[in-house]
């Protein structure tokens, strides 16, 4: 039972803790690190993210309400979400077909915001625009790898025999590809388009959810809970999707936020390699590649996606780490 | 000994399977015809029938695995086709130098900063500095390295004119201080996440460190506090650390492409671009498969280098 390590805070009815109380990312640190050391598996981009991540700001487990951090994640996220649907309906020129080539390079203005590209597009419309699919691949990515990964990974650690040897083997293999090598590779032999690059990235995706979920899944079919619900005749089926899932799900919610942020990263990266969604498709990613020759001249061309990628990552790298604390308070009131 | 010969056996079974992947790729651009057109489109008839030969695409798919495979490991990797053909290891030759300096230099760099912060960082815990300290660590962390890169080719390339942005490398023996000034925005590009990654990773551990006992009695004993932090309390701290700066190299592998891309550094990084736009499949897939060949064999080595560091795994591990 990793709850009654040594290390565990001192129990509540102390009036002066002995130690400090071990904040609670930390304690999945050091499980997360022990894990890695322990196992052949390399840990992949966001794992490490979230070992880096657990390790920050120490959230004080009795606040109830989301801080004034949160909810400005939650509203940029928000904010976000409604201008990708609504785009097409929004008063900005279409950067697809609008151009006005006498303006081009030009820098932020009023009636222009984030300026003009070389070929006379709205920076501020293509952002927008961009944010459309870019945020289709990232969202749509993450929820196949959740499926197919919740799926794999509850299989895997609730039969722990052959299946789960099997099961596990093969997300191994996956994950000795380093990620991006991997995605930009299924990218490049299909063909670069929305779907190949959803695809690819779900495909580097579904390793590391599976691996969550069996991680979590290991721990919680030991409990009490699910041996009552063996003894009462429940079958498989039913111990996996009413016992554990609904436990395994908080562990894999955080960690799907924190690949969200990975998936957009990546791509940015594919596009700038070249190997992502073809560059006549709008994307925050190639929003960049059509700046990285004007980096002298319009630097705002480069500049105003990547603030708006930062921006993104930050929030849902915050929101992550929120959900997880949250998460880990309930584990320990069990 | 017996699970070093498990490891062994398993390191051998994925790096089969990795590369029964790469050779694989190719397929997935659809049968042998579409693979001849689209690396040589405008080749003649007789052309596309003599490359079809070469690559020996009428053959059964296994036996096509077989013959790539043993021209792989003897270090034929290949060939970039119309309008430059070469041999790809060639290219390989010149460019895996370049990619594994930027490694070398972003991972020292990240070490070199991220220890003294993070030792400091812990020591003070709670302080406004450490506060201070892990916002900013936070908020790096959420920088891509693409973006680092991209504001430093702005401000420091393109406006200051500080370093030079558009690569034109010299080889490191020839001319160590002009190379570095080529590697200098890689390097801090690349290093930047990864400084944020352990300073955080060695900041947790150190802070748990420095709660035990022996931390108490060398403070008691009136060892100056440098010598407590850095002598006594580091390397039982550093362990964690150390195993994902040996693992993290898979990410960097991901950034150097990138990187190497925006600043034009030949690398191995952006021949693959190079590769990938170009169409040139076939040194695309030598590429992918060397890339995770030596990705895999660094993690089997870090594995290993962790057994000897760290007595208590030798020993948990020899128990089970």
């Amino acid at each position: 039972m990793p709850e009654r390590s040594p290390d565990a805070a001192p129990p509540p009815t102390s009036e002066e803790p002995l130690r400090r109380p071990v904040p609670p990312g930390e304690a999945i640190v050091r499980t997360l690190a022990a894990d890695e050391a322990t196992r052949d598996v390399p840990p992949d981009a966001i794992s490490l993210r979230l070992a880096a991540v657990e390790a920050g700001p120490e959230t004080t487990p009795e606040r109830r309400g989301l801080g004034v951090a949160a909810w400005l994640a939650v509203v940029w996220l928000l904010l976000l979400g409604a201008v990708a649907l609504t785009v097409p309906v929004l008063p900005v020129p279409d950067p697809t077909v609008d151009a006005e080539p006498a303006l081009a390079r030009q820098g932020p203005s009023l009636s222009h915001p984030f300026g003009v590209d070389g070929a006379g597009r709205d920076v501020f419309a293509s952002v927008l625009w961009g944010t459309r699919v870019s945020l289709f691949i990232a969202v749509a990515s993450i929820v196949a790898g959740f499926v197919a990964g919740g799926v794999i990974g509850i299989v895997a650690g609730y039969f722990k025999g052959r299946i789960g040897g099997v099961l596990g083997s093969a997300m191994d293999v996956f994950l000795a590809f380093p990620q991006l090598i991997l995605a930009l590779s299924i990218v490049t032999f299909l063909g670069r388009t929305v779907f190949n690059v959803t695809l690819g990235l779900a495909i580097v995706a579904t390793p590391v959810l599976a691996r969550i979920a069996r991680a979590s899944t290991l721990s919680w079919s030991e409990r009490e809970f699910v041996l009552a619900a063996r003894a009462q005749g429940a079958r498989h089926l039913r111990i996996m999707v009413r016992e554990i899932l609904p436990n395994v799900l908080p562990a894999m919610f955080s960690i799907a936020l924190l690949g969200v942020a990975v998936v957009i990263v990546a791509e940015g990266g594919l596009a700038i390699i070249g190997a992502g969604v073809k560059p006549d498709i709008i994307t925050w990613g190639n929003v960049i590649v059509r700046g990285q020759g004007e980096l002298r001249d319009a630097s705002h061309i480069v500049l105003a996606p990547s603030l708006v990628i930062f921006l993104t990552v930050l929030s849902l790298n915050y929101l992550g780490d929120v959900v997880r604390a949250r998460f880990d308070v309930r584990e320990s009131a069990l | 000994m017996r699970t070093l010969l498990g490891k062994l056996v398993r390191l051998v079974i994925v790096l089969w399977i990795v590369t029964f992947f790469s050779f694989a790729l190719t397929k997935l651009v659809g049968g042998s015809d579409d693979l001849v057109t689209k690396l040589i489109p405008f080749g003649s008839e007789a052309q596309k029938e003599q490359l079809r030969e070469d690559l020996g695409l009428k053959d059964p798919f296994l036996t096509q695995y077989r013959r790539w495979l043993g021209n792989f490991v003897t270090g034929d990797f290949g060939n970039y086709y119309l309008p430059n053909p070469r041999p790809v290891s060639e290219v390989v030759a010149d460019s895996l130098p370049v990619s594994l300096e930027l490694m070398l230099f972003a991972q020292t760099l990240a070490l070199a900063v991220a220890i003294p912060v993070g030792v400091f960082t812990a020591y003070r815990a709670g302080t406004r500095l450490d506060r201070s300290a892990n916002a900013m660590a936070f908020g790096l962390l959420a920088l891509p390295n693409f973006v680092v890169a991209l504001l430093l080719a702005i401000y420091v390339g393109a406006r200051w004119q500080l370093l030079p942005t558009q690569s034109n490398q010299v080889p490191f023996p020839l001319n160590p201080l002009e190379n570095w000034r080529y590697m200098l925005m890689p390097t801090v590009s690349l290093a930047l996440g990864q400084i944020a990654i352990y300073m955080r990773l060695l900041r947790s551990d150190m802070i748990a460190t420095l709660q035990e006992d022996f931390i108490t009695t060398a403070k008691a004993k009136g060892i100056p506090t440098r010598r407590v932090l850095f002598r006594h309390a580091l390397r039982p701290s550093s362990l964690t650390l150390l195993t994902v700066a040996g693992l993290n190299v898979g990410a960097l592998i991901g950034g150097a492409v990138v990187v190497e891309r925006i600043f034009a550094l030949p690398g191995m990084g952006s021949r693959l671009t190079e590769a990938i736009l170009g169409q040139q499949y076939v040194a695309v897939q030598s590429y992918v498969a060397l890339i995770a060949i030596f990705y895999i064999v660094i993690n089997f080595t870090v594995d290993m280098l962790y057994t000897v560091l760290d007595p208590r795994i030798r020993h948990a591990r020899a128990i089970a």
